[in-house]
């Protein structure tokens, strides 16, 4: 079985668990399944649903998208570590636009990230006459150098610097929860392994040192598998 | 309406399967007792591989994590959280209070932090310190044999410390401390604040052959799948049903406890959530662990001549007494933890240090004290990292903002250089404090919701300020720069909404006199002998220790309790 069917097949088993009182799965499950097979994280059938909602809706039009693009790469061009296409970006502008539609979330999609395109493209005209989309990478830049800093306080360029800070933290929070960025980071973590205290290097390197008596009581890791056993004081024997 | 009745007896109906319900199902279950265990959520298994979000990466969310659907995000472990479709809640207005739910096999044990801490003798005893609040009707010592059982059936880490509130126990060995919780020693000990090993449930070493050990992802919240930290679903529950004595319920919502014309519990109806029908069971015993609201909700929507106000209400005090842990906290940049080197520091799934109350009440200006507990280190990127990829440039006289490549080193520069102290801290609990039925909206199953009113006082303000006060001298005593500005009396000193710390107890709390308190010294209600309550509602006050430890060392006891009574046929 191809992973895509063997996921999909698991699905249904959740599914099936779920809807325990459904006869059969519906053509609608069956097109669900058929959109969020990829993300298989653990969810309730009601987030399957919602994750379905925001996985097929179209929100950003394809120009829209594209000018995404174009400031997604200028925020953090590309180099040998990864870059922002390789990260799935764009698609989460896109995502995101239709996830956080909720009234909780003050419809952020049309009013933070549709609003701040077309912030960006007054700008663009305003100086050059053309939208964002059709303008030099080095016009770009000599926008971005007014709006991309916290200390200019242009009254007139107040929004625009609120939006930018949001382009920016979306880019890089797209970069850097993806494969590639996490890669690039240097993370880690999230796998399996014995924590068994801090490096000695990195003790010496910021001259801190684990005193005697404490780490004499933490965990003698090649014991671990021992069963615990301890003496009526509370004392641990093994 | 079409109501089922079940044709069976059960000797005890626990309701929800958290850590009360969970704990009170094994030890009811193992005597021999039939059980029917009633949970208003789905049935879950943190081992089963289609509800795991243990060890999953952020990209494998189309959200990268964010906290739409779960309020801490994607792979957090609770189904439901402050606010649920279809449930809602009320505050009177002038006041706030935010009320968790986890709706789901283990409820709230799937996804908390693990601190197991014991009350101590001074807990039960608050008013003899300071005159304010109650005491509770049992003592340290009687309890202690539970909490000695618990830590060896459950297991906790921690190390013996011989400090008088802060009761030793059975513990496994403690992880050693990461990079920067040696800054956090370094820092305390500067300001002499206490600083010793945490005391989490988290198996750092085998305990049984039925449960895994740790295998240091730092995933806790996410519950695990081997077992390694304690969960009701996976440590109490779902080895309970395989000894046959227990009928389970799920995706069932009970509404009320069914009395006889004596006004004695003969049963509890439910609404079956997938098919929205009313089923009613019959028990001997009805013991609810809803969680302390839900279980208060319960009790007063089960009106009847016997018992005109709710069940178990003559003295007017369910719901009476609701109280949280107080929470205030701050960020801490420790410039000296730039541009680290990167290895694998996820640890256990919360904090390896932490400081216990380390002051007297007496000589400061509010009564009752608070633990601190430390964040921090090169965690799992989640959605939101990088999002002012370099906000700390402030501290060094540069531009924040800005976009190119440089950006990249900017994270990678502040990656795990922030600390975070949270003071966790003891309320005086308050009759004025309270939740009550809203006649006026029912939630989608047709239940009577809650309506609550509940407000800080004073006495955890003052706590509150101390706390800033001091998390302000512990990072400047671990070479730090307190982040943002200090909250001062105008923000109420950072204090958590009522709620938020997900800690409220109190609801039918527990004492000598029927006129005084809701249930006695064994959780069972003045007004009718055959119902018990196991879940946090008992509490007469919290300390500033998580509640669960002593949810679970009560609910054993009280367990037994009815063991015997039911061996005796009093019940």
């Amino acid at each position: 079985m191809k992973r895509r069917d063997s996921i999909k097949t698991m699905f249904l088993g959740s599914l099936g668990a779920t809807l325990t009182l459904k006869s059969c799965i519906t053509s609608e499950d069956e097109l669900m399944l058929d959109q969020v097979w990829q993300y298989n994280y653990g969810r309730t059938y009601e987030e399957l649903k919602w994750d379905y909602k925001v996985l097929t809706g179209k929100f950003f039009s394809n120009t829209e998208l594209k000018s995404i693009e174009k400031i997604a790469n200028i925020i953090l061009p590309p180099n040998d570590k990864g870059n922002i296409k390789d990260a799935g970006v764009v698609e989460l502008f896109e995502i995101i636009a239709k996830d956080f539609s909720t009234p909780a979330h003050n419809e952020y999609g049309e009013k933070v990230l549709r609003r701040g395109l077309v912030v960006f493209d007054k700008i663009c005209n305003v100086r050059f006459g053309l939208k964002l989309l059709y303008c030099e990478d080095i016009q770009i830049k000599a926008v971005f150098d007014d709006i991309a800093f916290s200390d200019n306080n242009d009254e007139d360029l107040q929004e625009a610097i609120r939006l930018f800070a949001v382009y920016r933290g979306m880019v890089l929070t797209g970069y850097f929860t993806s494969e590639i960025g996490i890669n690039d980071l240097g993370y880690k973590g999230n796998t399996p392994n014995v924590w068994d205290g801090v490096p000695e290097d990195v003790l010496k390197e910021y001259s801190v040192s684990y005193d005697e008596d404490w780490i004499s009581r933490c965990v003698d890791q090649s014991k671990r598998n021992d069963l615990a056993e301890w003496d009526e004081e509370g004392n641990l024997l093994t | 309406m079409e109501i089922i009745k079940s044709k069976e007896e059960y000797d005890v109906i626990v309701v929800g399967s958290g850590a009360g319900g969970g704990m009170a199902t094994k030890i009811l279950s193992e005597a021999g007792v039939k059980v029917a265990l009633v949970e208003s959520g789905p049935y879950f298994d943190p081992a089963n591989p289609e509800q795991q979000t243990q060890l999953k990466w952020p990209w494998e969310s189309p959200r990268r994590g964010a906290g739409t659907n779960r309020a801490f995000g994607d792979f957090h472990m609770s189904y439901g959280d402050w606010s649920i479709d279809g449930e809602p809640y009320s505050s009177e207005e002038g006041t706030d209070f935010k009320w968790w739910r986890s709706r789901m096999l283990g409820g709230r044990t799937n996804h908390w932090g693990r601190i197991s801490l014991r009350f101590g003798p001074k807990d039960f005893k608050s008013k003899d310190y300071d005159g304010l609040g109650e005491n509770w009707p049992i003592s340290y010592e009687d309890i202690k044999p539970y909490y000695d059982k618990l830590d060896k059936m459950v297991g906790v880490y921690g190390t013996k410390e011989n400090m008088f509130n802060e009761p030793d126990g059975f513990f496994l060995p403690p992880p050693k401390p990461r990079l920067h919780e040696l800054f956090y020693i370094k820092g305390a000990r500067k300001s002499n604040v206490k600083v010793m090993p945490s005391r989490l449930s988290i198996l750092t070493k085998r305990i049984n052959n039925e449960r895994g050990i740790c295998f240091y992802c730092g995933q806790c919240d996410r519950s695990c799948s081997v077992y390694g930290d304690f969960s009701s679903s996976s440590c109490l529950v779902i080895p309970s049903l395989k000894g046959g004595m227990v009928d389970l319920y799920v995706n069932s919502m009970v509404n009320e406890v069914l009395t006889d014309n004596n006004g004695r519990a003969n049963g509890v109806s439910f609404i079956n959530k997938e098919n929205g029908k009313d089923y009613k069971i019959k028990g001997k015993i009805v013991v609810l662990a809803a969680s302390a609201c839900a279980t208060a909700r319960i009790l007063l929507n089960s009106k009847s001549k016997a018992h005109p106000n709710g069940l178990g209400n003559s003295s007017n005090l369910i719901g009476k007494y609701l109280h949280d842990t107080t929470g205030a906290g701050r960020g801490v940049f420790i410039p000296e933890l730039l541009n680290r080197k990167i290895y694998n520091e996820d640890g256990v799934g919360g904090m390896h240090v932490y400081s216990p109350w380390w002051l007297d009440s007496k000589k400061l200006d509010f009564p009752r004290g608070y633990h601190i507990e430390i964040g921090g280190g090169m965690k799992l990127p989640q959605y939101g990292i990088g999002w002012n990829p370099n906000e700390f440039n402030k501290f060094f006289g540069l531009r924040t903002g800005g976009y190119g490549d440089s950006l990249r080193d900017d994270v990678k520069k502040y990656y795990g250089s922030t600390i975070y102290l949270s003071g966790r801290g003891e309320a005086i609990p308050l009759k004025e404090n309270y939740c009550a039925i809203d006649t006026d909206t029912n939630d989608k199953y047709g239940i009577p919701v809650l309506k609550f009113r509940y407000k800080w006082s004073d006495n955890e303000f003052k706590q509150a300020k101390h706390m800033q006060d001091t998390f302000e001298e512990l990072a400047y005593n671990m070479g730090g720069i307190p982040l943002g500005n200090k909250p001062t009396k105008k923000d109420n000193y950072g204090i958590s909404v009522p709620g938020e710390i997900i800690h409220e107890v109190g609801t039918t709390r527990m004492g000598n006199d029927p006129k005084n308190s809701v249930v006695n010294k064994y959780e069972r209600l003045h007004d009718v002998d055959n119902v018990y309550v196991v879940d946090a509602a008992p509490f007469v006050s919290q300390a500033d220790k998580n509640p669960t430890w002593t949810i679970m060392a009560l609910s054993m006891r009280t367990s037994e309790h009815i063991i015997s009574e039911l061996k005796k046929q009093n019940i």
